[in-house]
């Protein structure tokens, strides 16, 4: 047995973290490139969402290495990533892999629970006993792990808007990750995170810049994935804007758990609260919470808004035609990204650039940006 | 009954399935009903989001009525099955028309749940917005139910029978068919109504007045025509293939003919359960009409919708892996931009395949026949 998972941000990290603390065989696919992307979009069709395609893009380079159990968080209607399994598995099937699926509900429930059983009842044969024991420590491996990512990341988004030398935050990043995915223990693991942090700071900053505030909103998995955003984050980073998201793993697996640790699903009822204004109902997916969330920025004095969605994605589409709406009446800027398998680096650079542009004109005034 | 003032219904969406019903239920309770026209030729579509062509043609329609009525009816369709819902799309509709109208208009925006609640207590919640008595808004909704009931019951023959520009003004009679067929009854809308089809006529073809223009009697195709229900019959989206397959010589048999209880027998063996009920409707009546019982089908999609792309590639998918004989296939993807011209060509040849096919089934029958 092999298993294996899609990429989403650092997801790879502590998933990898789970498996190998519980010495369950497995394969991380290789990073997403454009060739992960050229396979989804072969095996499906224009209209399907982009992290469809990436994905399957994502499962099928995992088994062409050796995988045969993928698996693939769950969820549930109204979007459609309730039904990329049904899809997928069939789409797989079509192109001759051989593969076994292991769905992760999104919710407990008995049925869920239930599901889980029969799927697992094959594996559950390859498991050892040591596998089964060391699993709960697994996980809790991983979500030490997930933490220090996303530690690691939120601060670097700080840091980032203030560097002196471009792009160096992003590279300091990416060493300090690949020290906590290299950690084995937890002891290890704290120190990894300690001097990450540290090493982070100290990147060279400018401390009398005051970078702009920029939230960033819209459909989790171009949220956090910077392969299928094209680094929107960074990209303004390094443009001098503070970028903030509450598009987070651990948002979104409290979220379904229902933990409310330090008020975060108490902020998202918040946005949920705010989009009333707008919505009338819950449209499903992030849809209430990306208006919600522009909304109450606009109110925190944020200079900015992007929000990003995959081409043709069902709630967000209703989002989008609602936020052009919210930034007249609360006069934000709000940028709405597209994002589909088309080559647009280029295309969102620019369209970055002018929004930064813009937010500049904005923050001086009319009359002194004309002066010059 | 004076007139109490009139109510707008946008000839959009769930219109082409409900409005005999809501028409005759605003009539009795003595409200005049204004439905939208097409959009033809010349007329200009609304852009307010950049959604599928059906969305934005409500927010065109809804904004041509604004000025001209007191109440816009758009229900906010979450659920029209006890347990399946409609596209995340439908649940903010009001809110967009809400946004595109700019508020010039009052909008009866009743959420339709029928997961949470029955048919009759959502219309009496309408009733009781427009000023009824609950004992008038009990009248007026079993008369309606009547009506629709009736309606439904002609539908499969006035699709073939009535010019497709004329299928809803409920004015217009059905003209009565010459020979003596069962026919079936359409299963539209809800549970109760879902009626069992008679049985079905015996060979097909053998209508004579399938409307078509040059009356071939029995060498009528009887093609399936599948897809959500404004995809089928809204000339706009449609640019009136119903018109152009009657001329023809195709007999139209629709995907909401299909019973429920045959739709959930083809989908009972899937992996996960398909959650939209118009997704139900068409990869049911896909794998029904598909497996032999129509020597064609024609799945009409709307650019950009969401749930037909996946469930497209499913179907596809699925047939290649199942293999078999299946009977010849068209998908026909419609947007703003689509000709008649190239959808002529396109039928025209689909007309041949079908013929060619019928014709060596034919001969092979003979020769069985005849080695007998």
């Amino acid at each position: 047995m092999k298993v294996t998972f899609p990429h989403l941000g650092t997801m790879h990290i502590f998933c990898k973290a789970i498996a190998e603390t519980a010495r369950i065989p497995y394969v991380v696919p290789p990073e997403t490139s454009r060739r992960t992307l050229n396979l989804g979009v072969l095996h499906s069709n224009e209209c399907i969402c982009l992290p469809f395609k990436i994905i399957l893009g994502n499962f099928i380079e995992a088994l062409q290495m050796g995988a045969d159990t993928i698996v693939m968080v769950g969820s549930g209607p109204p979007c459609r990533l309730g039904l990329y399994d049904l899809v997928q598995k069939i789409i797989l099937e079509d192109m001759g892999l051989h593969y076994r699926w292991l769905t992760i509900p999104p919710r407990l429930t008995w049925q869920a629970f239930w599901k889980n059983y029969e799927e697992t009842k094959e594996l559950k044969k390859e498991l050892t006993w040591k596998n089964i024991l060391l699993f709960p420590y697994g996980l809790w491996m991983g979500w030490k792990k997930m933490v220090a990512c996303e530690t690691l990341e939120r601060l670097a988004m700080k840091v980032r808007a203030r560097e002196v030398k471009k792009g160096e935050t992003q590279k300091k990043l990416k060493k300090a990750l690949s020290r906590v995915d290299e950690a084995k223990t937890s002891r290890t693991l704290g120190e990894a995170v300690q001097e990450g942090k540290t090493f982070l700071q100290d990147t060279e900053q400018d401390p009398s810049r005051t970078p702009f505030k920029v939230a960033i909103v819209g459909e989790l998995y171009t949220v956090m994935d910077p392969h299928i955003n094209r680094g929107v984050e960074q990209k303004l980073g390094e443009m001098g804007v503070e970028v903030t998201r509450t598009s987070w793993f651990s948002t979104h697996i409290r979220r379904s758990l229902r933990w409310n640790k330090n008020g975060q699903a108490s902020e998202r009822a918040r946005f949920f609260e705010a989009s009333r204004a707008y919505l009338g109902y819950d449209v499903g997916a992030e849809c209430n919470v990306s208006i919600g969330e522009a909304i109450l920025r606009a109110e925190e004095g944020y200079d900015g808004v992007v929000h990003l969605m995959p081409f043709a994605c069902m709630p967000e589409t209703t989002a989008s035609g609602i936020l052009a709406k919210v930034s007249k009446d609360r006069n934000i800027p709000i940028l709405t990204l597209i994002l589909d398998e088309q080559e647009i680096e280029g295309r969102i650079q620019t369209l970055l650039e002018a929004f930064v542009e813009m937010l500049e004109w904005k923050r001086k005034g009319r009359s002194e940006f004309q002066k010059p | 009954m004076e007139e109490k003032g009139t109510i707008g219904i946008p000839k959009a969406l769930m219109f082409y399935r409900f409005f005999p019903f809501w028409q005759a239920f605003f009539e009795k309770l003595g409200w005049k009903v204004v439905v939208s026209g097409g959009v033809g030729k010349k007329g200009k579509i609304v852009y307010f989001e950049d959604s599928c062509l059906p969305m934005k043609l409500i927010v065109t329609h809804s904004v041509s009525l604004k000025d001209k009525v007191d109440h816009l009816f758009i229900p906010r369709l979450v659920s029209l099955h006890r347990s399946y819902i409609m596209c995340p799309k439908f649940r903010g509709a009001p809110d967009i028309v809400r946004l595109a109208t700019e508020g010039k208009v009052s909008i009866l925006d009743e959420t339709i749940d029928l997961r949470e609640s029955s048919y009759l207590r959502t219309f009496l919640r309408i009733g009781k917005t427009l000023g009824a008595s609950e004992k008038e808004t009990k009248q007026a909704f079993s008369k309606a139910q009547k009506f629709s009931l009736t309606f439904q019951k002609e539908w499969a023959g006035r699709i073939n029978r009535v010019p497709s520009k004329q299928l809803f003004q409920l004015e217009i009679p059905t003209p009565p068919q010459k020979n003596k067929l069962q026919e079936i009854s359409p299963p539209l809308g809800f549970e109760s109504q879902r009626l069992v089809p008679a049985l079905r006529p015996g060979k097909t073809g053998t209508t004579e007045d399938g409307g078509g223009d040059k009356g071939e009697g029995d060498n009528l195709l009887r093609v399936a025509l599948i897809g959500h229900p404004y995809n089928l019959f809204d000339i706009d989206i449609n640019k009136d293939i119903l018109t152009l397959m009657k001329s023809l010589g195709m007999e139209i048999v629709t995907s909401d003919s299909l019973p429920e209880k045959e739709v959930d027998r083809h989908l009972s063996d899937l992996s996960k359960e398909i959650y939209w009920s118009s997704g139900r409707e068409i990869v049911g009546a896909l794998f029904h009409f598909l497996s032999g019982d129509a020597d064609g089908v024609i799945f009409l999609t709307s650019f950009k919708c969401g749930i037909d792309a996946l469930l497209q590639e499913f179907i596809k998918r699925t047939l290649k892996v199942r293999g078999g004989s299946c009977a010849p296939f068209l998908i026909l993807s419609f947007d703003e931009h689509t000709g008649r011209e190239g959808m002529t060509t396109r039928l025209e040849a689909f007309r041949d395949v079908m013929d060619e096919k019928k014709k060596s089934q034919m001969s092979k029958l003979k020769v069985q026949i005849n080695d007998k």
